[in-house]
């Protein structure tokens, strides 16, 4: 983790929310540090959206306490609460200009003229939107509208800010634009973002710690490589990246090596789990981990199913007789091979490729 | 270019018949209030501004008149800040007891006029409202405010909801961001409604000839009383400068939009 939790800047304990008999929060534990990118990832449900407006003050917690700089604000107003939002859909005052847009929170605390002229100006010309300043919302595009919304959040030098899937509403090359702008924009403002997002790799392209969530419950939280490498259950090693899931028996363990056996395949899994002898293990293998290859090179035969070409990249699903499908994904100029349906192939791993998921 | 169809000749002459239809009734009032008689008939002689004339130096016309514009101008800006605040505030909630308060304030518009103007006659005796500019002024408010809801209503349709978390996560209050986020969206609205309440309150008559006597008299009470008493063609000048301002009034709104 790049920022020690020495003193969190918001805490969150014991938050619970229900809707009904859902819960859409269950007793969620969560601290963030001073100036850090942190993202609640999860599938629409999964309770990321409440935990931000929970935050931000738009819903009120059935259970539990959130304290910003030691001091409790479950009850206060958003209003009170100095947290600068961005949203999906950018929440522009559709009758105010781009300048009073982010002059709206300096004007709203009574600062000078001044002042707020100034600093509306450095806001818009951070996001590069300086030029724009006397047209009205509707006349920028998406991407553009969305820069506004950035500058009037930080307008008023907010300490955290509050993101709501800002980028989903965008097509796909601006959104990879606006990735790297974001995180330029964090490491230059030192302001902590709490970014909420259901896409992966928005998640992992910016974030210093990602937190996973599903039904309420927060599964996972890492910086988002050790989430990839090492995830702990089926269901984030499921929904950060793809993954083969091998159900196997541990057959053997030697310090931290467990030996497993699954259908006539041997895997070595490094792991400090102390599962024992006998027992089952689920095992979890990325498709870039896995290597296809020429009959006999590689430790198991198999035979190409289904090419996908992509580019960049190859996505092979090939066939084991006993593992059944296995998706595999390698770089198109590193393969010595062109592989095509009903290739014979051999597919194979480095020792450290499998992790060891817990029972979900 | 496309070819001229029987089909369409027949449709195009049809929607100019019904066009003529509408429109003609109205224009008759133009040679009457011209006539040279003395009674409502088509000129005789030759024109005559004669009735314009009496129109404007009649001191109960101009008195009915100005009556009906002050009463329309309050009625207007009381239904339009009681509309507005209604919707705004059905807006902010928006959950189904708004929904059903929607519906009961457009019940007006959809009881039959006389059934209201009953209802208001049984109610103003009780209250004391009968033959008061009080009296007119409160029935015609209750009557305009679903015409102004409706306006507001449809002009914050489109406002993205978000915009209200937006506003106070940015430091405004409730009332702050009433002020000067929802009601500037919601102006158009107002705008459209104030216009539409001044007009139902201007050309009202049903409940003005069932709560006033002798007190009150608007402009559409007294064209009515005129034409049961006397058919004094001064009625028909009085209807050609209203379809005129109307005229006018349309032409510019038409002008400013395009």
């Amino acid at each position: 983790m790049t920022h020690q939790m020495t003193e969190p800047i918001l805490s969150i304990r014991n938050a619970v929310k229900r809707y009904g008999s859902l819960h859409a929060l269950d007793h969620v534990d969560l601290d963030v540090a001073a100036g850090e990118f942190l993202t609640l990832l999860g599938p629409s449900g999964s309770g990321k959206t409440t935990l931000l407006s929970a935050i931000a003050g738009f819903v009120d917690l059935d259970d539990g306490r959130i304290t910003l700089h030691a001091s409790d604000i479950t009850k206060a107003p958003p209003e009170r609460r100095e947290f600068g939002m961005v949203f999906q859909g950018y929440a522009l005052f559709p009758t105010m200009t781009v300048r009073d847009n982010v002059a709206f929170p300096l004007k709203v605390r009574k600062r000078a003229a001044s002042e707020i002229a100034d600093r509306t100006k450095e806001c818009l010309d951070l996001v590069q939107m300086g030029g724009f300043a006397d047209r009205m919302p509707h006349q920028l595009s998406g991407g553009q509208q969305q820069r506004v919304a950035l500058a009037r959040a930080m307008s008023f030098k907010p300490q955290v800010l509050l993101l709501d899937e800002p980028l989903s509403a965008l097509d796909k090359k601006l959104r990879a634009d606006l990735q790297w702008e974001l995180k330029s924009l964090h490491s230059q403002l030192g302001v902590t973002f709490i970014y909420v997002t259901h896409d992966q790799e928005e998640a992992l392209s910016m974030s210093d710690r990602i937190v996973i969530l599903k039904d309420g419950c927060i599964q996972q939280q890492g910086a988002p490589g050790d989430l990839y490498n090492r995830p702990r259950t089926t269901f984030v090693a499921d929904f950060l990246g793809k993954s083969n899931f091998i159900d196997a028996d541990i057959t053997g363990r030697h310090s931290d090596i467990l030996h497993c056996v699954a259908k006539g395949a041997a895997f070595d899994v490094q792991t400090d789990n102390v599962d024992e002898i006998g027992n089952k293990a689920r095992l979890a293998l990325r498709p870039e981990r896995l290597r296809i290859n020429k009959p006999g090179v590689e430790l198991l035969a198999a035979k190409v199913s289904q090419v996908s070409y992509l580019g960049e990249r190859c996505q092979v699903i090939v066939k084991h007789e006993g593992l059944g499908d296995l998706l595999v994904s390698c770089a198109t100029w590193q393969t010595g091979i062109k592989p095509a349906p009903g290739l014979e192939v051999s597919i194979g791993w480095d020792q450290n490729a499998c992790v060891v998921l817990a029972a979900d | 270019m496309m070819p001229i169809s029987a089909f369409r000749i027949f449709f195009q002459t049809g929607a100019w018949a019904v066009l003529a239809f509408l429109v003609l009734p109205l224009l008759i009032v133009i040679p009457v209030s011209l006539t040279d008689t003395s009674f409502i008939g088509l000129p005789r002689d030759g024109l005559s501004l004669q009735h314009y004339e009496n129109y404007l130096t009649d001191r109960e016309w101009l008195s009915a008149t100005w009556t009906s514009i002050w009463i329309g101008v309050v009625v207007a800006s009381l239904a339009t800040a009681l509309g507005t605040a209604f919707s705004i505030g059905c807006w902010f909630l928006s959950n189904r007891a708004s929904q059903i308060a929607r519906w009961i304030l457009i019940v007006p518009i959809l009881v039959p006029p006389v059934v209201q103007a009953l209802g208001f006659y049984r109610f103003w005796v009780q209250l004391g409202l009968i033959d008061t500019y009080a009296g007119v002024i409160l029935a015609h408010t209750l009557l305009a405010l679903p015409y102004v809801s409706i306006s507001v209503f449809a002009a914050l349709a489109n406002l993205d909801r978000n915009i209200i978390r937006a506003a106070r996560g940015l430091g405004a209050s409730v009332w702050q961001t009433t002020l000067a986020v929802v009601t500037p969206a919601a102006r158009p609205g107002m705008m459209t409604g104030f216009v539409f309440a001044f007009i139902v309150s201007f050309d009202e008559i049903v409940s003005v000839l069932f709560i006033t006597v002798r007190g009150v008299t608007t402009l559409p009470k007294m064209i009515w009383e005129g034409i049961q008493e006397n058919i004094d063609p001064t009625i028909a000048a009085v209807a050609t400068l209203l379809v005129l301002l109307t005229l006018i009034a349309t032409a510019i709104g038409a002008l400013r939009r395009s």
